[in-house]
Parts: C-alpha cells; sequence; structure tokens
C-alpha cells in the first residue's frame, strides 16, 4: 500500500494526514525506502543546531541549545563545600536533568517523566569518563574549601535526542562558566570580592584569580541514531522515536575517542556494522558540533 | 550567611559588604532606580508565541531579567479521578528554575502562584466552550527578575491565545510596589524586597473588567487609588503590546 496521490485538493491531503496517524510505521517506511524522511532530511543527517552563551544572567556560565525544536537549557551555579577526606583537593559536579511540564505533553506536574533520571544519569558518566573536567581546578583550599559546580539543565522542548542537545548544553555552559573571585575571611569562610572593589583596598588576597575558566580538555559530543531493519536514522525527532524504539547513543570527544555508548534494549538486535556505521555517523557530527561551540565561544569573545 | 540551624553543606559565598547601603531612605525623592526608570515606567516588555512546538500553544515573555516560558496543553482528557463536568477545567502550574533566583533553588518558595494564576485567568476563559475536557497552563519562570507572577499571567493568558483557547478577552497583570512615600512600577527584585506594599491587578482592559486584585502590606487610601489608576492604565497600554504580537504572528504564519 502506497501514500495516496497528492494531487492538491484538500480531501487527499487529509489523507495522508490521515494515513500519518493510522499506519504511522508503514508512513515512515514507505518515505526511508525512497531514502528520505518525512521532513526532508537524508537518514544520515541532523537537525540544523543552534547554541547561544550566557542566557541566564543569574547564573556563572550558561548556554542554550537547540537541535532542531529541541531545546535545552543549562546553567551552572558555583557553591563551596568541604572537600571530602578522600579527595581533600578535588572540587566537584552535581548535574541534575530536568523535564518540566512546559516541555512535552507528556510530562504533568507531580507526576516527573521516566527519562529524566535516565538521562541525568547518563550525562553524569558521560562527562565524568570523558575527563573533561580536571575536579582539581575547582579546590580552593585543600582539605578546607573547594567548588561545587550545580549543573541544572532544563528541557524547554522535547521533540527527540534529548540526551544530545542536553550534553551540548552542558559542555556549552562549561565552556562559559566565569567562576567568581572568591578570599577567605578571618573565620575560614569564603567570600565573594565583588568587581567594583578591584579599584580599592583589596582586604584579603584573592585564592584563584588565576583560575576563572575551567581548562576542558576532551569535549564529548553525542548523537542518537535510530536503528530499524536496514536503515540507520542519525538525530531521530520525537516521532520517530515513538514509532521506531530501538535507539543507540554514542558519545566521542573531540578527538574521536569513544567515550559512551548506550543502545537501551529495543527490539532491533545491533549488529558490528551497524555500530560502525553509528560511530562513523557520530565521528561527522562531533565535527559539525565542534565547529557550531567554537563559533558560539568567539562570538562570545567579540562582545 | 549560612547561619540559621544546622550549617548546610553547601553554601553560596556572598558578597563581602553583607549590607548594601538602603536603596532609598523615607525623605528623599530624588532617588533613582537600579536600572534608571522612572517611578511610573515599565520595563520593556517582549512576547513572543509559539515558543514550545510540542505544545498546543505556548509562549514567551521577557520583562528585564524576568524570563517566563508558559506551554498550554488540551483541551485534553481530564484526569480518570475527575468527576463530570458540564463545563471545561482549567489546570495550572507554576515553576521555576533551579538558577531563576540569585540564591539556588529559592523559587520553589513561590507554592501559591499556581492557584493565583488559576484564578487570574479562570474569569477570562470560556470553559463552556470545552466541557468534561481540560486544559493545562504550565509556566517555568527560566529567570526572576521580579514582578514575576503579573509576567507569567500575561504570558499565559498570550499562550492560551496561541492555543486557540476561547476567551472574552487578553488578560493583562502589572503590579506597583510601594516605597515609603513612592509609587514604582513593575518592580524588579531588589525593589520588591525593599518595599513596603506591594499591589497587582490583573485585568481585562477592553472589558475594564479586573480578574484579580491582590493587595499587601502597608497602604493608605489615597495611595491605593493612585496604585490602581497606574496599574490598570498600564495594563490597557500592555494588552496592546500582546495584541500586537499575536497579530504580528498571525500574519507571519499567513504569508
Amino acid at each position: 500500500m502506497g501514500v495516496p496521490d497528492a494531487s492538491g485538493d484538500l480531501s487527499s491531503e487529509m489523507e495522508v494526514d490521515a494515513f500519518r496517524r493510522l499506519f504511522p510505521l508503514r508512513y515512515f517506511e514507505r518515505h526511508l525506502s525512497e531514502s528520505v524522511r518525512p521532513d526532508a532530511r537524508p537518514l544520515g543527517r541532523a537537525r540544523d543546531t543552534t547554541l547561544a552563551l550566557g542566557a541566564v544572567a543569574s547564573a556563572h556560565g550558561s548556554a542554550l541549545a537547540k537541535i532542531g525544536s529541541t531545546t535545552m537549557l543549562a546553567a551552572i551555579k558555583m557553591e563551596v563545600m568541604t572537600p571530602s577526606t578522600e579527595s581533600p583537593d578535588e572540587g566537584c559536579i552535581a548535574i541534575d536533568f530536568h523535564m518540566p511540564p512546559i516541555c512535552s505533553p507528556i510530562v504533568r506536574p507531580g507526576r516527573p517523566a521516566e527519562a529524566a533520571p535516565v538521562i541525568s544519569k547518563q550525562l553524569s558518566d558521560t562527562i565524568s569518563s570523558s575527563g573533561m573536567i580536571n575536579l582539581k581546578e575547582l579546590s580552593l583550599v585543600s582539605g578546607k574549601a573547594a567548588w561545587i559546580a550545580y549543573l541544572d539543565i532544563y528541557c524547554l522542548d522535547a521533540d527527540g535526542a534529548l540526551f544530545d542537545a542536553a550534553l551540548l548544553s552542558a559542555v556549552a555552559a562549561f565552556s562559559h562558566l566565569q567562576i567568581p573571585i572568591v578570599s577567605l575571611n578571618d573565620d575560614g569562610k569564603i567570600v565573594v570580592i565583588l568587581e567594583e572593589d578591584d579599584g580599592t583596598k583589596l582586604e584579603k588576597e584573592p585564592v584563584n584569580r588565576e583560575k576563572r575558566k575551567l581548562t576542558l580538555s576532551s569535549i564529548p559530543f553525542s548523537l542518537t541514531c535510530i536503528l530499524h531493519k536496514n536503515y540507520i536514522l542519525a538525530d531521530p525527532t520525537a516521532e520517530e522515536e515513538s514509532i521506531m524504539e530501538t535507539l543507540v547513543t554514542v558519545g566521542l570527544d573531540s578527538s574521536s575517542r569513544l567515550v559512551s555508548f548506550y543502545k537501551p534494549g529495543g527490539p532491533v538486535l545491533a549488529y558490528t556494522s551497524a555500530v560502525q556505521d553509528c560511530v562513523a555517523l557520530t565521528r561527522q557530527r562531533v565535527k559539525e558540533l565542534q565547529e557550531i561551540l567554537d563559533e558560539a565561544i568567539s562570538g562570545m569573545e567579540i562582545d | 550567611m549560612a547561619s540559621k540551624g544546622a550549617a548546610p553543606s553547601t553554601y553560596t559565598p556572598t558578597p563581602t559588604k553583607k549590607t548594601r547601603p538602603p536603596i532609598f531612605s523615607d525623605s528623599d525623592v530624588d532617588w533613582l532606580r537600579p536600572d534608571g526608570r522612572g517611578f511610573h515606567q515599565c520595563r520593556p516588555a517582549f512576547f513572543r508565541t509559539g515558543a514550545v512546538n510540542s505544545a498546543a500553544g505556548s509562549a514567551y515573555a521577557e520583562f528585564g531579567n524576568t524570563k517566563v516560558i508558559v506551554s498550554v496543553f488540551g483541551p485534553r482528557e481530564s484526569k480518570k479521578a475527575m468527576m463530570y463536568s458540564d463545563v471545561g477545567r482549567l489546570n495550572c502550574n507554576v515553576s521555576y528554575t533551579t538558577f531563576a533566583t540569585p540564591v539556588r533553588g529559592q523559587g520553589s518558595d513561590n507554592k501559591e502562584f499556581s492557584s493565583m494564576l488559576h484564578k487570574a485567568l479562570e474569569g477570562a476563559i470560556m470553559l463552556e466552550t470545552f466541557p468534561k475536557t481540560t486544559v493545562d497552563v504550565f509556566a517555568l519562570v527560566l529567570e526572576s527578575g521580579g514582578s514575576d507572577l503579573p509576567v507569567v499571567i500575561s504570558c499565559a493568558s498570550l499562550a492560551l491565545a496561541d492555543a486557540g483557547i476561547m476567551m472574552y478577552d487578553l488578560v493583562a497583570g502589572v503590579s506597583v510596589s510601594c516605597l515609603g512615600r513612592n509609587l514604582i512600577i513593575d518592580p524588579i527584585l531588589e525593589e520588591e524586597t525593599f518595599q513596603d506594599g506591594s499591589l497587582i491587578i490583573t485585568c481585562m482592559p477592553s472589558r475594564y473588567e479586573v480578574t484579580q486584585l491582590t493587595i499587601s502590606g502597608e497602604w493608605s487610601t489615597a495611595k491605593l487609588n493612585e496604585a490602581m489608576e497606574l496599574c490598570l492604565d498600564a495594563c490597557s497600554k500592555l494588552a496592546k503590546i500582546m495584541r500586537s504580537c499575536l497579530k504580528e504572528a498571525a500574519s507571519a504564519s499567513q504569508d
């Protein structure tokens, strides 16, 4: 059965729409056999991606990432903690991923989305195992005080490939992060030195004058693909994810080393060749994302 | 600083100067607002509809540093536990991001906003046009910069219009703070912490009907009258901006 002939009048238009709702899988397969997707993308192409740094003025670092309609807002707030005795000269990162009810019709207040804690965990794992951040750089006074970076990512619009967009916004927020200058007061507490005080007397020597930016060594990026029969669809939309349920998420760092790999079940079993194809697609995508990130950062420096 | 009760495990380092000079002392009139506005001058309002694609209708509002997104879902099936109802139901929820407030996670203090939003909108919506079903209005405050509730309410009525929900008129909300002898409109966060009294009006300007009026703090009758006049005038101007935003969106989608 094929798509009804679109002869232009309203009735056939309605039929296409009805066909899409009634037989979504066949509707998609008909497209895939022509090597195109309903939104006119080739199978391996990701959606348009934009990145804006510094979207939240009340945070120390923030970024807004958009992949197609999927929108993520990430912001980092720095707080001071006492480091644990096992690692006295290391700070720490606390990552939380939120899906507020505004982002999707599925999420209701008081009933959090199942996907949110999964993505939260995936993000912490990917960021910590990539070694992007040297936790020693977050130390202030060894054994006494260290930074804890609270990274909160909010999904503002959920339209598929949530992890990819969340990871992009997270790494962008870290590259935008500006650590406040602090000093130690008489009680042994860390206090912020206001920027406008710079010209006048400084009672206390700042603890971290040189360490206002983190050095991000190898930045991880990711690409989610759908496996369906022999097809591989990069960067799926929410509709595609709901119809074809086998997802593979590959995370690579900027030098193409494998950081993470997720295939959370699904009816399609991945063969080695499919996995290799996914990695190859991701390698291409990482180059694009790196360029988008570099462009956003250089755009900030001009301002 | 963290001195109340048990010391928390983490804290936000606060500036060395604990008390800033009061932005205003009782007798002084030639004081400037922190953002340089006149006392009766609102922040520039920015609205955009269609911020969230997966929602039936949505709007984004930005007043200075106050940034809000509202999504509207439905009319859709009411929860199973709900009783039968001839008229539609309105369900509202307001939440804050953890980074919305200067101190992390403070936004959840505003628990009453969900119900206030519900009550401000209820009177404007033609609930009988969607019997047995529910319209969900969800708001997320991305950044709190003062006058959050009126911004949320205005933004929500715009999102409802974007979703095609029938309303008698757009609902515009404006707040006024009383600081000593002065009335200041559309206060920012800093001014709200110093205010003696506050007044919020949400109204339907074309019908000249007030849907919600909230007064708190210390007021004299004369001040109150003046503040209400001020608010109503600002509401009608705000509604014009909201209307032009809707018109723009409609003409853009026609092209």
